[in-house]
């Protein structure tokens, strides 16, 4: 059975070829700085590339398993963002499973603690999790710099 | 096969967006829309009035935004080509990894239990 090793967000996972994981700009919030004035709807997104990085202890057997990770996005009043992102996992023998869920754009319309959940399926049934983390989404309102004026 | 609008970025177009058919999702009919106006003009026209969902009920969890994003056309949302910022404070959150740490150049290591 698959155990929780890591989990972690991050705006870039790069694997070397000996498969150790380089986590770029990890974080656990998102601070938007918009004009004053400017409206953001409710079910904002913005273009931010990120990811969820995670590493699995496994036992022996378990790269005979079919499990799919299972990664989804809820927004603080508990409503799901996007579709759940599902991935097989490909496990070596005797080593840990590491798993990349990309995600393309990050929600911003409800400021808060998003949260992000996973969990592992077999055969379409849950046999682990979820875990959680949260991500936290802030507001800046700021004032439009002045033009500048030409002599 | 599906085929992507392109004016909203909806992928999953049953039929190509030619021969007067109509987006479900922003409206738009081929040939008839996009005579007059640039699939741009359509896409700002769509933005500009909520980004809505047109025919029926949207996909479950659908959102406009992040179709945009997907179809390449993120920099035109109203609120991005306003000069918004984003950035982030750089703390991990590890789950039940008590031997887990993060070294200074970002390097994922393993610490001695």
């Amino acid at each position: 059975m698959l155990k929780p090793y890591a989990c972690v967000a991050c705006e870039k996972v790069i694997l070397a070829k000996d498969n150790v994981a380089s986590l770029i700009s990890l974080f656990n919030k998102i601070v938007l700085i918009v004009p004053t004035g400017a409206e953001i709807p409710k079910n904002a997104v913005s273009p931010y590339q990120w990811a969820v990085f995670s590493i699995w202890d496994t036992e022996p057997g378990d790269e005979l398993k079919h499990y799919v990770l299972c990664t989804q996005i809820l927004y603080p009043d508990g409503t799901q963002f996007a579709e759940i992102v599902k991935q097989n996992i490909v496990i070596e023998p005797a080593k840990r499973a590491q798993m990349v869920a990309q995600f393309i754009g990050f929600p911003v319309g409800q400021l808060g603690d998003y949260t992000v959940l996973t969990w592992i399926e077999l055969e379409g049934h849950k046999v682990f999790g979820p875990i959680d983390f949260k991500l936290g989404v802030e507001l800046l309102r700021q004032e439009p710099s002045p033009a500048k004026v030409a002599n | 096969m599906n085929h992507q609008c392109p004016v909203c970025g909806f992928a999953f177009l049953p039929y190509p967006p030619a021969d007067y058919h109509i987006c479900p999702c922003c409206s738009t009919e081929f040939e008839n829309d996009d005579v007059d106006y640039s699939h741009h003009q359509l896409r700002e026209a769509w933005i500009a009035g909520g980004a809505r969902w047109f025919f029926g009920q949207p996909p479950a969890h659908w959102n406009p935004w992040l179709q945009l994003i997907k179809a390449g056309y993120g920099a035109e949302m109203p609120w991005f080509s306003r000069a918004t910022h984003l950035y982030v404070e750089a703390y991990a959150t590890v789950v039940a990894a008590p031997t887990v740490r993060f070294i200074e150049n970002g390097i994922f290591a393993e610490t001695a239990a």
